[in-house]
């Protein structure tokens, strides 16, 4: 019994990191209506900024995830400025290679830069092993799971209730109407692209402390990323966490009993089964996949 | 079943691509065969995976899978079982195509990234599924060919020997590619790809052709697959079955030009050997240097030629190449057109009916108990205020939406009445129809858009032609045939529905407001071709808002309202009626005509 219920709990820490992810990830995709396929990437970029900041400055991951988190912004506002904006009205298909072209630009230019090996930066706080009665736990898996919840709650206010965030969910809904309704369509886009990779800065920062980084690791998070994204429906970010969530069960659940090579399978079934049988995804925002 | 050789575009390309053959021969180094073996290899999979990718329109991320299976099956025959990857090259086809209709059909109604992200996802289940089950495919350690070298082992000491079976195979796969783009069958892939709904209006099932799409090009990537396991004597999980194949390959498509039959081709003899050669000489700076080179010219492709370097450079190439001499025997097409619209033989007994229709969209009973007869040789027009249900009537007399209660019946060449029950199905039983909003299939010309009309009875490109150029006479079109459709004018593209319509021969024509929005001019050249129609022994239906239009033209007028059948008659019985007066203006205008 005592197995099951650290299975939970590490399913549940495990999508804590995933939410963390996606949240950004279903910003975008939700709003932009741009499948990021370099999000992974920026995650690693990300990561890779944190480590040479604790390496160089010694500063620990959890300061620095604040300062990569605007590099990130940056980033993610020039890609969606001069290479997805002029890309808007044309097919979705080359959307598709734009993103993809980039992914593999950034993956290929850090294998070049740092080579394959495996990098960790090396701290302390944020690692130490938390005993709860008979469960164990690492203390930045508990950080990393409430900031995740932290964050898509304000950004589900800031959704709700500011005037930007309406802007968003209009432009979620509908391009056209939404600039008839005096939105500044590319400016808007701008920005959210800008804070969706901003927040996977903040991503980095908080996973760096648990995970090493190297070149490809940006497609070990960013499939699962898609795989939750769809599930909770494109742009809703309570449904990026409750996505998160149930993937991170899964992959502890199933990587126990059914057996640590078959648990992606799982996963990506029950995505394929998802896309196939409800594409908005459970908590969709706009428009499904037809 | 073979393009002209006397055409200069064929022989040309046919001599660029004995280049690829003759230049390794006559330098003899090793690392140009290899280069030239992967470049065959590559462009042959790039152009198999455009039959998809391009003609089709489906942006498939997860091509690698038959690839894999293909390497697989060859690979696991040879060494488990002694058999000749000649026969086990078969084998892994046949299992492609298998798995090819069991990825597609689930996944065929996603669009565009969706698609895209179900496809990786089907890549990402058979990588791990083949590491899975490592006992017999060697797990993630991968698979070693056993080394018997000879023809029936496809496997040899000569480089050069490699290079003529890898010559074989593209040309193989550019064959079949051409033979789909010049068939019936890569005009209706492309329709669905523009618009799948017209597509469906001129009897495409689009389904089918979609899933024949994906298992035509899974064979052939299988087969490439089959091969390259040999050439490379090793397979493995992590590059059989890899997402970053699966990209280059699209990516060569693209950079070359999607939906081209040479794009695949020119994109990977541009790209891979420029990618190998920065991987050679930029070496110093460590790995990935041409998976950076890959990365930014995709970048750099979409921005700046997204239609590829065919679509941008093809048409200077190709009236360039059309200069050089040619024996073109200009083949005669005597098309007997005996088949085409019979004159009305039933004269006045129903053709099309329609039985106690209803339809309920949540709270809206947009039809309610709608009945509809239409004669042999008339011209029904059905009117009704805005939002009185006629164009969901209409989608029901063509298929589109399946009413809740009720039938419609068709009454069929041989005299037989059916009921079908797709808008495919209603378009081979003999019914035509067009949209309110225009659906031309954009960027092919007036006489393609047509002859995809005339492909439902014929599949010989000579006679949809002779079929288009007929059709074009009665509907005006005769001067704009070689426009592309979107250099229309409105008026244009509404004859050149009902053109597409027509040219799929239908006893039956449904016209969904090819009035509305025409200048006068133009109303006029439309009621004239309407007329025309209907002498030709057509029965037209037709939906309209303008009502002087329709009280000219109309044998018969019914009246719908809130969805309902108001008011059935002729026009001018009709139009003095004080209920439908009623329903057109409002109680107070029938008030203030009597006050």
């Amino acid at each position: 019994m005592s197995i099951f219920i650290q299975l939970l709990l590490n399913g549940l820490l495990l999508g804590g990191a995933y939410a963390i992810v996606s949240i950004g990830l279903t910003l975008i995709f939700g709003v932009v209506r741009v499948v990021n396929f370099a999000h992974g990437e920026f995650l690693m970029i990300g990561m890779y900024a944190v480590w040479l900041l604790a390496q160089h400055f010694g500063l620990h991951p959890y300061v620095s995830a604040l300062l990569v988190a605007l590099l990130l912004f940056v980033l993610g506002a020039s890609m969606q400025r001069f290479i997805i904006q002029p890309l808007l009205s044309a097919d979705p298909h080359i959307q598709v290679f734009a993103t993809i072209g980039v992914s593999t630009a950034l993956l290929n230019l850090a294998l070049m830069v740092f080579g394959a090996d495996v990098r960790k930066a090396d701290v302390v706080f944020g690692t130490e092993s938390l005993m709860v009665g008979p469960l164990t736990l690492v203390s930045g898996q508990l950080i990393t799971f409430v900031v995740a919840l932290v964050v898509a709650a304000g950004m589900h206010l800031f959704l709700q209730r500011t005037y930007t965030g309406r802007a968003f969910r209009a432009l979620a809904q509908n391009r056209m109407a939404a600039a008839l309704m005096g939105v500044n369509v590319n400016s808007t886009y701008v920005l959210a692209f800008g804070i969706g990779a901003g927040l996977v800065g903040l991503a980095s920062g908080l996973l760096a402390v648990q995970y090493p980084v190297f070149p490809t690791v940006g497609q070990y998070f960013v499939l699962t990323a898609f795989v939750i994204v769809v599930l909770g429906g494109m742009g809703s970010l309570p449904g990026a966490v409750i996505g998160s969530l149930f993937i991170g069960l899964i992959d502890s659940l199933a990587g126990f009993y059914i057996g640590p090579d078959l648990k992606e399978v799982v996963y990506f079934l029950i995505f394929l089964a998802i896309l196939i049988v409800r594409p908005t995804g459970l908590f969709g925002l706009g428009r499904g996949s037809e | 079943m073979l393009p002209n050789f006397n055409n200069p575009r064929v022989y040309v390309s046919l001599l660029s691509l004995l280049i690829l053959l003759a230049l390794p021969l006559a330098v003899q180094s090793p690392f140009v065969y290899h280069l030239a073996i992967q470049v065959c290899v590559f462009a042959g999979l790039a152009a198999a995976w455009n039959i998809v990718g391009g003609f089709a329109g489906q942006l498939s991320l997860g091509h690698a899978v038959f690839y894999g299976i293909g390497s697989y099956t060859a690979g696991l025959l040879v060494a488990k079982f002694g058999i000749s990857p000649w026969i086990g090259m078969f084998v892994g086809a046949a299992l492609s195509m298998v798995a090819a209709t069991i990825i597609a059909y689930p996944t065929l109604r996603l669009r565009g990234p969706f698609f895209s992200l179900a496809t990786i996802a089907f890549l990402e289940v058979a990588r791990l599924l083949v590491i899975y089950m490592g006992s017999w495919t060697g797990g993630s350690a991968g698979l070693n060919v056993p080394l018997q070298i000879g023809l029936p082992w496809m496997i040899f000491r000569e480089k050069s020997a490699y290079l003529f079976v890898a010559f074989g195979f593209l040309v193989v796969t550019l064959w079949v590619s051409w033979l789909v783009r010049h068939s019936r069958f890569g005009f209706y892939l492309i329709a669905v790809r523009e618009r799948e709904d017209a597509a469906r209006a001129v009897g495409v099932n689009a389904v089918r052709v979609k899933i024949a799409a994906a298992v035509i090009s899974a064979a052939l990537t299988s087969f490439i697959g089959s091969f390259h396991a040999m050439y490379l004597t090793f397979v493995e999980p992590s590059a059989a079955f890899s997402l970053e194949m699966s990209i280059q390959i699209a990516m060569f498509a693209l950079i070359g030009g999607l939906g081209t039959v040479a794009g695949p081709v020119i994109g990977t003899v541009m790209v891979l050997p420029v990618a190998e050669l920065a991987r050679g000489w930029l070496s110093a700076f460590g790995n990935g240097t041409h998976g950076f080179v890959y990365g930014m010219l995709l970048v750099v492709t979409v921005l700046f030629i997204p239609r590829g370097l065919v679509g941008h450079l093809g048409k200077s190439a190709q009236r360039l190449i059309d200069r050089l001499p040619s024996r073109r025997t200009d083949v005669k097409t005597n098309t007997t057109l005996a088949q085409k619209t019979s004159p009305a033989r039933h004269q006045g007994k129903p053709v099309l009916k329609a039985e106690g229709l209803y339809k309920r969209f949540g709270g809206l009973q947009a039809t309610n108990d709608v009945s509809i007869t239409l004669h042999a040789g008339e011209i029904l027009g059905v009117i009704g205020p805005n939002g009185a249900g006629k164009t969901t009537v209409f989608n029901q007399l063509s298929g589109f939406i399946r009413p809740d209660q009720g039938t419609v019946s068709v009454l069929t060449e041989d005299g037989q009445w059916i009921t079908p029950t797709s808008p495919e199905t209603f378009a081979r039983a003999g019914v035509g129809r067009t949209f309110q909003v225009v659906q031309p299939f954009a960027g092919l010309s007036v006489m393609e858009n047509i002859m995809l009309g005339a492909f439902m009875h014929t599949s010989d490109k000579a006679q949809a032609k002779a079929i288009a150029i007929e059709v074009a006479e009665i509907t005006d079109l005769t001067t704009l045939l070689d426009t592309e459709a979107r250099g229309l004018t409105v008026g244009g593209m509404k004859r050149l529905e009902v053109a597409r319509a027509l040219a799929t021969r239908p006893r039956v024509l449904l016209l969904d407001e090819v009035l509305a929005g025409l200048n006068p001019s133009d109303v006029v050249r439309a009621i004239e071709m309407i007329r025309r129609i209907r002498d030709a022994g057509v029965s037209v239906l037709m939906i309209e808002h303008l009502m002087q239009a329709t009280m000219a033209l109309s044998d018969r007028i019914i009246v719908i309202h809130l969805g309902r059948v108001l008011k059935e008659g002729q026009p001018a019985d009709v139009v003095n009626d004080p209920e439908v007066i009623q329903a057109y203006l409002g109680k107070g205008y029938v008030h203030a005509q009597a006050a």
